[in-house]
């Protein structure tokens, strides 16, 4: 059977685009405002796990099975660069200034996993490096995300034994690993602060947590009931979307009826639970927040359950926290596969615990 | 009673949550400003003042 679900979901720096990519092998760029398709950027030979826009929206880096990383021209579509791996490619990420890409290889016989760093030259039209600039051997466990810090100072690195490492993004030494999720959980998002002064995680222990990048010190942790794949952080109000659920081939009715899939809403200070946005019938695979905070994006797996497809467009409410409005971005190439745009309504912002009212910035 | 229990309980909560708050602020302001020094050290304007400057004078439409 045809796998189509999506894997990953960003916006540009403007938040004016969003990406998306899914194990169909095509990318696709969206206009968030109205969800109409810009564009598709075509050749990967696998499913595609990743992709993330420059700083100025003019290059797209995207990773994928067929062991590539590619960079492409976001205006026109156009391929330009190509480099190869032994094993897939399960995350990229741009330095706050563009200047370097991260990437993360899969670990498999022979094959230790790997975080490389590339030089980008931001002309479209330039040569870029063949080689990278520098490659850690991740020797005890494999990295599954990766990020950059602040000033592209330390790497950051989640693994599969659900620890996380900080590395000298210019030498590459190892400076700290810590155990964070569970033991032998593995590590499924990592998303920076707008500052890249923090992140968030989520794993497959049910749980999401916020570290400081400078000693990976827990500021704190969201525990839910399900596996989490994506955890991502809201710029404007102190909160944190959570999203999971069980593999497809788990799904039942019954666990969507329980809110297996929704979205959920933590306090980002005070840790609780404050509200949900209803799922599909199938586990949340990825979450990206709109860099000035006015909406989210969201993509489910669950391929199976094509009947709900009609039900889809209706508006969703939850809490009176998210009033959402619903853009069906992306059935791509037929009945699975949607984007979820929601845009934040009046009383998300004016949602305030008492403390916060009481004690507005001083 | 109950009454006076369930209001000593959230006098607590409330208690709580600013001890939280007050805790989260006081990272972050320590943070923000070890930043902006080492952004300073490489010749660089504090986080976000690019972006301040760019919407100066403009309207933001909602």
């Amino acid at each position: 059977m045809f796998e189509r679900a999506l894997t990953q979901v960003k916006f540009n720096k403007d938040g004016d685009l969003l990406f998306s990519v899914s194990k169909d092998q095509v990318i696709c760029v969206w206009f968030s405002q109205n969800g109409e398709r810009l564009g598709t950027y075509d050749g990967h030979q696998g499913a595609v796990w990743t992709i993330d826009p420059n700083p100025s929206t003019s290059i797209l880096a995207s990773g994928a099975a067929d062991n590539t990383i590619r960079l492409w021209e976001i205006k026109t579509g156009k391929l330009i660069k190509t480099w190869e791996f032994p094993t897939a490619v399960k995350r990229v990420e741009f330095s706050e200034d563009g200047e370097y890409l991260l990437a993360t290889t899969e670990q498999r016989m022979g094959h230790l996993g790997t975080i490389v760093v590339f030089p980008i030259n931001p002309d479209v039209h330039g040569e870029q490096a063949t080689e990278p600039s520098l490659r850690i051997t991740c020797t005890d466990s494999k990295a599954t995300v990766a990020a950059w810090s602040y000033l592209s100072k330390y790497i950051i690195a989640g693994h599969e034994d659900g620890s996380i490492s900080q590395y000298d993004a210019k030498t590459g030494e190892q400076l700290l690993n810590v155990p964070v999720h569970e033991r032998g959980t593995l590590i499924t998002d990592m998303q920076m602060s707008p500052d890249k002064t923090y992140f968030i995680t989520s794993s497959k222990d049910k749980s999401a947590k916020i570290l400081d990048v400078d000693n990976l010190k827990v500021m704190k942790q969201f525990v839910t009931d399900t596996p989490l794949n994506s955890a991502a952080l809201t710029p404007k109000k102190d909160f944190v979307i959570l999203g999971g659920g069980q593999e497809a081939r788990d799904v039942t009715t019954t666990a969507a009826r329980q809110g297996k899939f929704e979205a959920r809403f933590h306090h980002k200070i005070f840790e609780d639970d404050i509200g949900r946005v209803r799922g599909h019938f199938g586990p949340l695979n990825t979450i990206a927040v709109h860099p000035a905070g006015t909406a989210y994006a969201s993509a489910h797996g669950g391929t199976e359950y094509v009947h709900i497809r009609g039900v889809v467009e209706s508006t969703i409410r939850v809490d009176t926290l998210v009033n959402t409005m619903l853009i069906v971005l992306c059935p791509i190439g037929g009945e699975d596969g949607y984007v979820r745009l929601h845009h934040f309504d009046k009383a998300y912002f004016d949602f305030m615990y008492e403390v916060e009212r009481t004690r507005a910035q001083h | 009673t109950d009454l006076a229990l369930e209001s000593e309980a959230s006098a607590h909560i409330i208690a709580a949550r600013r001890r939280l708050l007050d805790e989260w602020r006081a990272w972050r302001a320590k943070v923000e400003e070890e930043l902006t020094e080492e952004r300073a050290e490489v010749g660089l304007r504090p986080f976000g003042a690019e972006d301040e400057e760019d919407t100066e004078g403009t309207k933001v439409i909602e």
